[in-house]
């Protein structure tokens, strides 16, 4: 019963982990940056549902779509006016503006709201669901169904309507979509902005689950980092199998190796991976 | 048959510090299939590229109806009615022959309606590209891709279709296949600019042929009068 209480506990959280990725992933497969501002995007939209909460009383669960919306016209305002300058350039300097942008953002939100660590807390707490042997938190399971909601739209929009094909498109052959009529540069911007409103709705929903902080930055972003080699990048399936896989091993990994190494054993089995099936479990080409 | 669609006048262009075409002029006439032809290396695909506004022009002027279009984006081309069949097709990989034919709409505003009608019309047209409507376009043979980037062109309701090398790598029964139907499609009402290798079929489907040598267009005339050329048979034909 305890393997499976364990079990349980990790794929709780296995949407809410797949919502942290599946932008990191969209930018680094749609525009091949990877985004290291990510993680300081996740702690904004976390901060958000905090004041939202705490001014208005907004649940994070249901603020979420919102804190990403709101983030959505910042994303595509970055990336149309600062980042676009330097998408012809070698992929480290896009990577060395993101890093910047980071450094801002992080050291920003550290001088606007301390690094204390805060935490949504409801009233009531949404306790749990017991099912006999087992028992399943709640906020975890609003979180992962949330965060499954917003990834199910965001493949239905990519697969489903003109601008989804556009960014494909774009993805695969820049010259070829500029030729059909594809505006590439304002592409970019929305798929960015799209990408920010996973970050922004992935750190409002965890925002009640888990303390953030401008210092946790780092850590989402190399949860993301390893969902989307353990999926495989560049696929909304892989992004979403990746979140479900490494709730499940950080779970094990805390049972066997004790909580402080839930992250090590993760890392481990990255390292593995990269090794003998560098693409990722559902790696593919095309972002569909 | 009346009326310029497109003009081009002492055309420059070329990538970056390098200038290919030095100076081209032609005009595609309304209702008419137009040939390039010339060696590799001629600036033919280079010169299309400029005319749907994918390199900026060093010099001279392009106008689509009148409308003078010289460092225009590719989508203000699309939108003058001008669609680009690139050399080597390009499609999209990943996606499906009917989301391949969706984009080739997407800077059209007259409505789902009128978009659906034209995506039947080209099943009709190209009834291969029915069959495999769900299929990824890439894993198609070449022939049926270049049905679909045709057709794909065609989507956009342009007034000029510009072709770059139909029948590159094609069997000669497809080219044949793709002849007739650009025939029907010309009959239907869209002009066409062809660049084309092969000078037979140029000379077979063309009504009249623009040459080109070394970035500048030599030598123009009805497709007949430069077929009975024997300079020109001599130095693109063989024999």
């Amino acid at each position: 019963m305890l393997w499976l209480q364990v079990l349980v506990n990790g794929l709780a959280v296995g949407g809410l982990y797949a919502c942290i990725a599946v932008g990191f992933s969209l930018v680094w497969g749609v525009l091949n940056i990877i985004n290291i501002l990510h993680g300081s995007l996740i702690v904004l939209g976390g901060y958000l549902a905090f004041f939202a909460h705490q001014y208005w009383g907004i649940n994070p669960f249901l603020f979420a779509p919102l804190a990403g919306a709101v983030m959505f016209a910042g994303g595509v305002a970055l990336q149309y006016c600062v980042i676009n300058h330097v998408m012809a350039r070698p992929f480290l300097i896009t990577l060395l503006l993101t890093f910047g942008l980071n450094l801002f953002l992080d050291n920003s939100m550290l001088a606007l709201f301390s690094a204390d660590y805060r935490k949504v807390l409801l009233n009531p707490a949404p306790g749990v669901f017991d099912l006999g042997s087992i028992v399943v938190p709640a906020d975890r399971i609003y979180a992962t169904l949330v965060g499954l909601v917003l990834i199910s739209a965001l493949a239905l929009l990519l697969r489903f309507t003109q601008f989804g094909r556009a960014i494909i498109a774009v993805r695969m052959d820049r010259d070829a979509a500029a030729l059909l009529g594809v505006n590439v540069r304002w592409t970019y911007a929305v798929a960015f902005g799209l990408g920010v409103f996973m970050a922004g709705s992935a750190g409002a929903l965890l925002s009640a689950i888990f303390p953030i902080s401008p210092v946790a930055s780092a850590g989402y972003l190399s949860k993301a980092f390893v969902i989307c080699v353990i999926g495989g990048l560049g696929s909304i399936p892989g992004a979403v199998i990746g979140g479900f896989a490494l709730g499940v091993i950080e779970s094990f990994g805390a049972l066997l190796l004790g909580p402080e190494h839930a992250l090590t054993l993760a890392f481990v089995l990255l390292i593995a991976l990269l090794a003998v099936r560098p693409s990722g479990l559902l790696g593919r080409q095309g972002f569909a | 048959m009346t009326g310029t669609l497109l003009k081009v006048e002492g055309l420059e262009t070329g990538y970056g510090d390098i200038q290919v075409v030095w100076r081209a002029d032609l005009e595609v006439r309304q209702g008419a299939i137009t040939a390039l032809i010339g060696s590799n290396g001629a600036g033919k695909t280079t010169l299309l590229r400029a005319l749907s506004g994918l390199l900026p022009l060093r010099n001279g002027a392009i106008f689509v109806s009148g409308r003078d279009l010289a460092g225009a984006s590719p989508q203000q081309f699309v939108e003058h009615g001008v669609a680009h069949v690139p050399e080597g097709r390009r499609l999209i990989t990943g996606l499906s022959v009917h989301d391949n034919l969706m984009l080739g709409a997407y800077r059209r505003k007259d409505g789902k309606q009128a978009i659906r009608a034209d995506l039947e019309r080209m099943y009709a047209l190209f009834p291969r590209l029915a069959e495999r409507r769900r299929q990824d376009a890439t894993t198609m043979s070449g022939g049926e891709q270049q049905m679909c980037a045709i057709a794909r062109g065609l989507m956009a309701a342009p007034g000029l279709l510009l072709i770059d090398e139909l029948s590159l790598g094609l069997a000669p029964a497809i080219v044949d296949q793709l002849v007739t139907t650009l025939e029907r499609v010309r009959a239907d009402g869209t002009s066409i600019l062809l660049v084309e290798q092969d000078v037979g079929i140029a000379l077979e489907l063309a009504d009249f042929v623009y040459v080109m040598d070394q970035g500048r267009t030599v030598r123009n005339g009805p497709a007949d009068e430069i077929a009975a050329d024997p300079s020109i048979i001599a130095a693109y034909m063989g024999t």
